[in-house]
């Protein structure tokens, strides 16, 4: 009988599998009579080790006073959360923060810029809120120098005009959503590493 | 009132006790102590293999877990923590005590040697003999074989209290039952089929 389930008894013999891995050495152990020897000796090992018995020990109640009496009198102040895990849970918070704020600084930008298309703003106004030109200077300077001409021109304008407005922008959101991600993997890291439970299932 | 009820009833009593100890009230602590000295005594018992080096790493369990109880969260129960504790004050009690026990059953001779019926082996020269070889065991693994055994944990809560995955706790604990069938099966398991016969 090949595909012995060996590695597997252990866990079979303290009720820890399920699902379809328990149904797969139950199947095992019903045909192959190697698995049943190793399952019956992992049986008497158990059995003999509930032979050794326990020595007396002191009641509960005067073990408690000993150790009352034992315990030093000045002690380590009461819990505070340490600044580590103040600072760690404000992480996610702080992203937040800067991802609304970018959405609504691009949003007031927007708002600006339909305000300004619209005439609702006067000059000065407009000139102390706007935000700097998205022009193409780059490709206009290149242009006057003969560098681009006709269609070639227009397209490299085009580009760097949608480069110059969106590019920050996808950035920062970048940037502030791969932060994000990180954080979540970490903290995820840390609070399932010994949470593998699906180990014991398939 | 219904088992689960009862249940809810004592944690919510002990994380009382808990807060109240945190803030420094000895009485609450001592209730606590009081709580969970068999299960810590348990522990270091099968860990050390003698009664008053147990009682000494039980009291030293409790000793350290007033002076930590700061930095106890209630992520971990309090068990487990205490169980933490209490195998590190065991480790340290046998090093200081040097490990009187012997390390290897290979030495230990029964008092009746031949096969068959008339064999005699005593149930004192039985458990001595498991308890040795219990003892023999690399403390990592018998730490979870311990667990396992005799506080009838979960994998889970064993990889909880021993901070280590749950993927070592089975590995741990295949390697202690392993090495266990195979310093006893010559000696006990035997003459155990033989007495059956």
């Amino acid at each position: 009988m090949s595909n012995h389930v060996t590695e597997w008894l252990n866990a079979y013999f303290d009720g820890e599998l399920t699902g379809k891995r328990l149904h797969q050495v139950e199947e095992h152990l019903a045909e192959c009579e190697a698995c049943q020897t190793e399952l019956e000796a992992l049986g008497n090992v158990s059995g003999l080790l509930h032979e050794i018995p326990l020595p007396d020990f002191p009641s509960p109640e005067r073990f408690a006073t000993q150790v009352n009496l034992l315990l030093p009198q000045k002690r380590t102040p009461p819990p505070q959360r340490s600044l580590f895990e103040i600072g760690w849970w404000m992480i996610p918070v702080g992203l937040l923060a800067v991802w609304v704020f970018i959405s609504t600084a691009i949003l007031l930008g927007d708002v600006v810029s339909v305000a300004k298309n619209f005439g609702l703003l006067d000059s000065t106004t407009a000139s102390f809120i706007s935000a700097p030109s998205e022009t193409a200077e780059v490709t206009s300077t290149l242009g006057q120098f003969g560098m681009l001409q006709g269609n070639s021109l227009q397209w490299a304008e085009t580009t760097e005009t949608i480069t110059r407005s969106w590019f920050p922008q996808i950035v920062l959101y970048v940037a502030v959503a791969l932060l994000y991600l990180i954080w979540i993997v970490v903290w995820w890291t840390r609070h399932t590493r010994q949470l593998s439970g699906s180990l014991l299932e398939s | 009132m219904d088992h689960y009820s009862v249940a809810t009833a004592t944690a919510v009593n002990e994380a009382e006790l808990i807060i109240r100890a945190q803030n420094g009230e000895r009485n609450a602590f001592s209730e606590l102590v009081r709580i969970h000295s068999r299960g810590v005594f348990n522990v270091v018992y099968r860990m050390c293999g003698d009664a008053l080096v147990a009682e000494d790493a039980a009291q030293e369990t409790f000793i350290r877990a007033w002076q930590n109880l700061s930095s106890y969260h209630p992520q971990t129960t309090l068990r487990n923590w205490l169980y933490r504790i209490a195998f590190n004050a065991a480790m340290d009690m046998l090093r200081k005590e040097k490990r009187i026990i012997p390390t290897d059953i290979e030495d230990m001779q029964l008092t009746d040697e031949r096969p068959g019926p008339e064999s005699q082996v005593s149930q004192h020269e039985r458990t001595a003999m498991v308890q040795k070889a219990v003892l023999s065991l690399p403390d990592a693994s018998r730490a979870v074989l311990v667990l396992k055994e005799y506080e009838g944990m979960s994998y889970r809560e064993i990889a909880d209290a021993l901070d280590i995955p749950i993927g070592t706790v089975m590995s741990r604990l295949n390697y202690a039952r392993k090495l266990l069938k195979e310093k006893l099966e010559p000696k006990l398991f035997v003459k155990m089929e033989v007495e059956h016969v």
